[in-house]
């Protein structure tokens, strides 16, 4: 459990480290290394030069607006879960990350890093998706800003080119009214998903009136529910779970088996998560 | 028996029956414990092993040139060059000989085999070696056989050719009474129960570091058993045993992993000694995972003979144990004896017959992990007495009170031999069942609301053999152990023992009983464990011994001292021997205080003043005993029976459930844990032993599967992330209450503990859950219990039409 040979850069700025990446034969960004560094250490990846981001000044921001919030790539989770402003205008940042991992794990770990780690089982690429966030990105040929959709494009597979670094993620803010619940089945406490479950509900007289879900740990990458959508839209917790249940299903058809599940729990679990975020939601009528 | 000391402590204690502070804890908690990875010595090199990446093949070639040419790399070996070193011994004649080699020679069986071994100037180095041998080895893949039903198929690929088939060992006594049971009774019913492959985890992995100094071979080894590595390693490389000095430093936890003498132990000293420098091999977390023993997975074939009331007239059961390759030192077979032995536990029931059998497969060698057979014992009877309660209407307490030893029932002879010397086998399930009748009411009130959840209740009435005989594990070792106790001529009091100590506090507990039976404090005793230099010959901490094994050898060393001490200040005192007495460090005339002479005064006249002593006595102070348990054996009986535990132990375990039927998510709401280890010396270790024991068999019981694939016999994962070791996070409120049986025939009664609080967690969770779901008749037959095999299990009732969401 000793990484192979590797080189090790420490730039100050974004465009020096993009530099580095451009001329690396197998460039990493490290950032909190949660997910990098066991994975060098195993001999899992191949990295000749490590693009330590830590020192480029301002990377580490967070800015909280009225319209979202902005994190900058080398904000780490604990920053994040603490910022109760933060907290107050995309209320999933907070939920997901008391998912995420333990308090160590969180205070090196950053809320970009996991995004660009892409987990299929990771709680932070499905809000992402869930709220509609947008990847800003550096690379040699100057910067975009990528849908999370469009980003997270299966297991630890991103739209990003080799020598591009994220620099920032803007979750924008959750509509008035709405009910954001992170929940997943995991095997114990701040482990990766077995299946879980970014549900942001709009409920209206103990009636779901619109519901967005994303399922994690399903399939390669976050996955839009859109039958499950459908099926809780107009809902009411006096209904039967069975609509809701089949939907879910149908949604994750092609859901993964894995050592810790069959496709067929993920499957029936993943309706159940629903249920659960649906009664909750209608139950609360705030963000909890 | 040691009547006197007994008696002299039983006068005097005010040590024993306390819980004394720990005194190993400082080291540890402050980063300053020295284990074997803190060891540097002057040009050490770092060793990496390199394992085998195949299950079943063989080695065609091991190119090591681009290794050896890796700057940094001073040498690569291979098993050919360890040609001069002998095999590990086949002690046992009744199991399949195995011819273990340190380093494979051209046969690989698991995956994490060792077949060579690079030694650099570091890790780093060694490793990126490591990865060069690996790249220059050339496999000739054998087909693989991945689990009990593949290795005793028809034709099965064989993985010891001169093997008539995979099997072992396969003991199997026939009682005609048994049949006649079977016979006779209402009903039968069949089925298996399985118990999963799990490993022991010591916080700390293995390592060993090894140098030559001065004619002698060094050798730190993190293990549990330091005296029986030394002689391994005098014997298997040819070294004088006086030449061979084996120190086992602060050790972070073994859990029966450790109990085995491992490749490691004679590779590393065998480089030290090829390259005259020090060297050292640190096991890392992924390397732990295949290369240290596994254990646990059992396959039970049972049939039950019962009658209409749940009377259980015989059991039939064939405990079948996947050994994995077989490769290891001491052999991993005696579980499966062990499990044999305990299914009765504390239940009386008129017949059984059980069946030993032992199999290879191309998987990690098993062997043994704290519980040692009796949790897989107790599972398959706790299932098998809900099963009858289930199926004849019978209350499942009721069911349990009927079968379970009554006071004054014991001594009493179980079906495989192990003699119940003592216990509280019905009183600890009836002080449990008060506990948890208001436990299961709030867990009852908790979820009223939530139509989504079920509440249940499951048992587990265990046995526990204490300081058992090594001679059926090892084919060779006995049961003693040993200590050394001495004053020196300041009054200090040493106690060396045999004993090792890995995290359970063994140096406090030797202190108190020192401190008793010579009338000092703890603090004026200093305790020497696990280094074969400075403590004498015992065979290591293992078997729930500790207490026990300290106590004999303790006391016996210390009687005789005293004896001598006694002598020694009737001289100075001018008055009889037979009238001194000891107390608060100081030797009086019984009854008269004044004059007396003191610990230092009479080890000064001992050691320094020779002068002063009388003709007849022998100048130092120094004594040592070896304890040999009463009624220990360790040969079978003409029936194949063998009492192989000095004292049993019991306890109940009970768990209150809660589950949630839509996802399949089990929490232990309680788990109530009575508990009887005879005399207690220190009540709060044997308290973090049964807490400590309840958690790893809650991994046994919801969370630890070391899975392999079926086709390949590849470990399905290498880490933490996917093998699931549950954390302080998973563990459930535990309440532990004590109950006090001495062992009539040990010192001071003492039994042992270091066990129990693995046993109980799997039955009592397959049963709360099973309880739980009754609704869908769900009965569990084996662990983890998943939320995915709580799932399967409902889905399963309702496609049978069982369950209340049913379709009928």
């Amino acid at each position: 459990m000793k990484p192979a040979p590797f080189e090790y850069c420490r730039p100050s700025s974004v465009s020096e480290a993009v530099d580095a990446l451009a001329a690396a034969e197998s460039g990493r960004v490290l950032a909190g290394g949660q997910s990098l560094i066991p994975a060098m250490n195993f001999r899992l990846t191949d990295v000749s030069v490590l693009v330590d981001i830590r020192d480029v000044a301002g990377l580490d921001r967070v800015t909280v607006e009225p319209g979202g919030v902005t994190v900058g790539a080398a904000a780490t989770q604990s920053r994040v879960l603490a910022d109760d402003g933060a907290a107050a205008v995309v209320p999933g940042l907070r939920v997901a990350l008391r998912h995420v991992g333990h308090l160590q794990i969180r205070n090196r770990g950053t809320v970009c890093g996991s995004i660009a780690h892409a987990d299929p089982a990771a709680e932070l690429p499905a809000l992402a998706v869930a709220v509609d966030a947008t990847i800003s990105v550096e690379g040699p040929d100057g910067g975009r800003n990528i849908a999370a959709r469009d980003f997270l494009l299966g297991p630890f597979w991103t739209a990003l080119d080799d020598a591009e670094v994220v620099t920032e993620v803007c979750f924008p803010a959750a509509p008035e009214g709405a009910v954001t619940v992170v929940d997943e089945i995991s095997r114990r406490a701040g482990d990766f998903a077995v299946t879980g479950l970014v549900a942001i509900i709009e409920p209206v007289d103990a009636v779901v009136r619109s519901a967005r879900l994303v399922g994690f740990g399903v399939g390669g990458a976050p996955m839009r529910l859109t039958e499950a959508e459908a099926a809780l839209s107009g809902w009411a917790g006096h209904h039967t779970d069975s609509a809701v249940l089949e939907a879910a299903a149908a949604d994750a058809a092609d859901a993964f088996e894995d050592i810790h599940a069959t496709a067929e729990y993920r499957r029936e679990v993943l309706g159940a998560l629903v249920v659960r975020a649906a009664r909750k939601a209608l139950n609360s009528g705030a963000s909890p | 028996m040691i009547p006197d000391i007994d008696d002299h402590i039983r006068h005097s204690t005010r040590h024993i029956g306390r819980s004394v502070p720990r005194r190993e804890d400082r080291g540890p908690l402050t980063g300053r414990g020295r284990y074997v990875a803190d060891i540097k010595l002057p040009g050490m090199l770092e060793v990496c092993i390199v394992r085998s990446t195949e299950a079943h093949a063989r080695i065609t070639e091991i190119d090591t040139s681009q290794a050896e040419a890796l700057d940094g790399v001073v040498a690569v070996y291979t098993g050919a060059d360890l040609a001069d070193v002998s095999t590990f011994p086949d002690y046992i004649a009744y199991i399949g000989a195995v011819r273990q080699r340190p380093l494979a020679t051209d046969r690989v069986r698991y995956v994490g085999a060792p077949y060579a071994a690079v030694v650099a100037v570091d890790r780093y180095v060694a490793e990126d070696g490591a990865a060069l041998v690996a790249a220059g080895t050339i496999y000739e893949p054998l087909p693989t056989v991945a689990d009990l039903a593949q290795a005793l198929a028809p034709g099965a690929p064989k993985l010891f050719d001169d093997w008539d088939s995979n099997v072992s060992v396969d003991v199997a006594p026939h009682k005609p009474e048994v049949d006649r049971a079977f016979e006779e009774a209402d009903h039968t019913f069949t089925d298996t129960y399985w118990s999963q492959r799990q490993t022991g985890l010591p916080m700390e992995t293995r390592g060993v570091v090894a140098e030559v100094t001065d004619g002698t071979l060094t050798v730190w080894s993190s293990t549990q058993s330091p005296h029986m590595v030394r002689t391994a390693i005098a014997l298997m490389l040819g070294v004088p045993e006086p030449q061979v000095r084996v120190i086992h430093p602060v050790v972070g936890g073994g859990f029966g992993t450790k109990t085995h003498t491992y490749p490691e132990d004679i590779v590393v000293p065998w480089i030290a000694r090829r390259l005259g420098c020090a060297a050292r091999w640190i096991e890392d977390r992924a390397e732990n995972l295949v290369a240290s023993a596994h254990a646990r997975e059992q396959r039970h074939d049972v049939e039950v003979a019962y009658d209409d009331d749940g009377a259980i007239g015989a059991i039939r059961c064939t405990s079948t144990l996947d050994m994995g390759s077989g490769e290891i030192f001491m052999p991993g077979t005696a579980p499966v004896f062990v499990t044999n032995a305990c299914i009765t536990g504390g239940y009386d029931f008129p017949n059984m017959q059980a069946r030993t059998v032992g199999v290879v497969t191309n998987k990690t060698p098993a062997g043994a992990y704290r519980g040692f057979g009796i949790p897989e014992g107790a599972f398959v009877m706790e299932r098998i007495i809900d099963r009858v309660a289930r199926l004849t209407g019978t209350d499942r307490v009721a069911l349990r009170r009927r079968m379970l030893l009554r006071p004054g029932q014991t001594p009493h002879v179980m079906h495989g031999g192990g003699r119940l010397d003592s216990g509280s086998h019905t009183e600890s399930f009836e002080r449990a069942l008060e506990t948890t009748a208001p436990a299961l009411e709030r867990a009852r009130t908790r979820h009223a609301d939530d139509s989504d959840v079920r509440v249940g209740v499951g048992y587990c009435n265990y046995v526990e053999p204490t300081s058992p005989s090594y001679h059926l594990t090892t084919g060779q070792w006995g049961g003693h152990d040993s200590a050394t106790v001495r004053v020196d001529p300041d009054g200090s009091v040493r106690v060396a023992a045999g004993l090792s100590a890995m995290g359970q506090g063994n140096e406090t507990t030797a202190a108190q009983l020192a401190a008793d039976a010579l009338g000092v404090s703890p603090e004026q005793v200093t305790v020497v464990l696990g280094d074969t230099e400075r403590a004498p010959y015992g065979l290591g901490s293992w078997g729930s011994r500790g207490a026990m094994m300290l106590t004999g050898s303790v006391l016996m060393a210390s009687e005789r001292l005293l004896d001598k001490a006694r002598r020694i200040a009737a001289h100075l005192l001018e008055a009889s021997p037979g009238d001194i007495v000891v107390s608060d460090g100081a030797f009086h005339v019984a009854g008269s205080p004044q004059p007396s002479v003191s610990w230092a005064d009479v080890g000064t006249t001992a050691w320094v003043r020779t002068v002063d002593l009388p003709d007849d006595i022998e100048a130092g102070l120094e004594t040592s005993a070896f304890y040999h348990p009463e009624h220990l054996t360790h040969q079978l009986d003409e029936d194949g029976k063998i009492n192989a535990a000095a004292s049993w132990s019991n306890g109940t375990h009970i768990a209150v459930v809660s589950v949630r039927v839509s996802t399949g998510e089990v929490r232990i709401e309680d788990f109530i844990v009575v508990h009887d280890c005879g005399t207690v010396i220190n009540p709060a270790l044997v308290e973090g032993q049964v807490h400590g024991g309840v958690v790893q068999g809650i991994a046994g019981a919801m969370y630890e599967h070391f899975q392999y694939d079926s086709d390949t016999a590849q470990p399905r994962f290498s880490s933490f992330m996917d093998y699931l070791v549950p954390t302080c996070a998973e563990a459930p409120p535990i309440d532990v209450d004590h109950i006090e049986s001495p062992a009539p025939d040990q010192p001071l009664g003492v039994k042992g503990c270091g066990e129990g609080g693995t046993v109980g967690p799997p039955a009592a969770v397959a049963g709360a859950v099973s309880d739980a779901l009754s609704e869908w008749g769900v009965d569990l037959t084996e662990c983890p219990v998943t939320p995915v095999a709580v799932r399967a299990a409902i889905r399963a009732a309702e496609a049978a039409g069982r369950g209340p969401g049913a379709t009928r």
